[in-house]
């Protein structure tokens, strides 16, 4: 009988945090903190030149915003189905 | 008799869901094959820990309907059942908190509640010990 107790109390413990956690939203962490730290520093605001950049295209190789200056750049971002 | 219908239901739902992750594998390398939806950003790595991950929940399926064939001999199980669902909620509320699992939304919390409950079946309904002090 007291090991069937001692066994409830995580698990009602865990049911409690279960319940509670909508209300501790604080605790909610983003998808990604580096990323969100890139985003608060590194916006794109309309009428203001592009943030440089670099990221790796198709093949891998890592292609930098500022090398394609003074060429007509369109970006497209694109989730691969192996990512 | 709640005990043995506790063990089968879920030996037999971990016998499909088990099962489920072994075929996604290999649904995944077959030739051609890709997984869609919730599972397409999983990669290689991904579908070979889901496959490692299948292959224990099939034991653990099996070892839940010996217990529900004999209940008496295999208690064991059943505190080991309660212990795996509970470690299951556990990550599952973690990755609540956590924002990269943010588009399963409150799923993860229903799924560690379910467990949760059903833990405490296994702890509540599981027989007695032949002999032992109630």
């Amino acid at each position: 009988m007291i090991g069937r107790v001692l066994a409830t109390i995580p698990i009602v413990a865990l049911l409690a945090i279960d319940l509670l956690l909508p209300r501790l939203e604080m605790l909610r962490q983003g998808p990604d903190p580096v990323a969100r730290a890139d985003v608060e520093t590194a916006v794109a605001k309309v009428g203001e030149p592009m943030p440089d950049f670099t990221l790796p295209d198709l093949d891998g190789v890592p292609v930098t915003l500022s090398d394609l200056r003074g060429h007509r750049v369109l970006l497209t971002f694109e989730r691969s189905v192996d990512w | 008799m709640p005990y043995r219908a506790l063990c089968g239901l879920l030996g037999a739902a971990w016998l499909v869901a088990g099962g489920g992750l072994l075929a996604m594998f290999v649904a995944y390398h077959a030739p051609g094959g890709r997984s869609e939806g919730l599972f397409s950003t999983m990669g290689p790595q991904g579908h070979y820990m889901a496959a490692f991950a299948g292959c224990a929940i099939v034991v653990w399926g099996c070892a839940l309907i010996a217990a529900a064939w004999r209940p008496l001999e295999a208690r064991g199980i059943g505190a080991a059942s309660a212990l795996g669902l509970v470690l299951c909620a556990a990550y599952r509320l973690m990755a609540f908190v956590v924002g990269d699992y943010a588009e399963l939304g409150n799923l993860l919390r229903v799924e560690a509640g379910v467990f949760l409950v059903l833990a405490l079946g296994f702890v509540w309904l599981r027989p007695r010990a032949p002999g032992a002090a109630s």
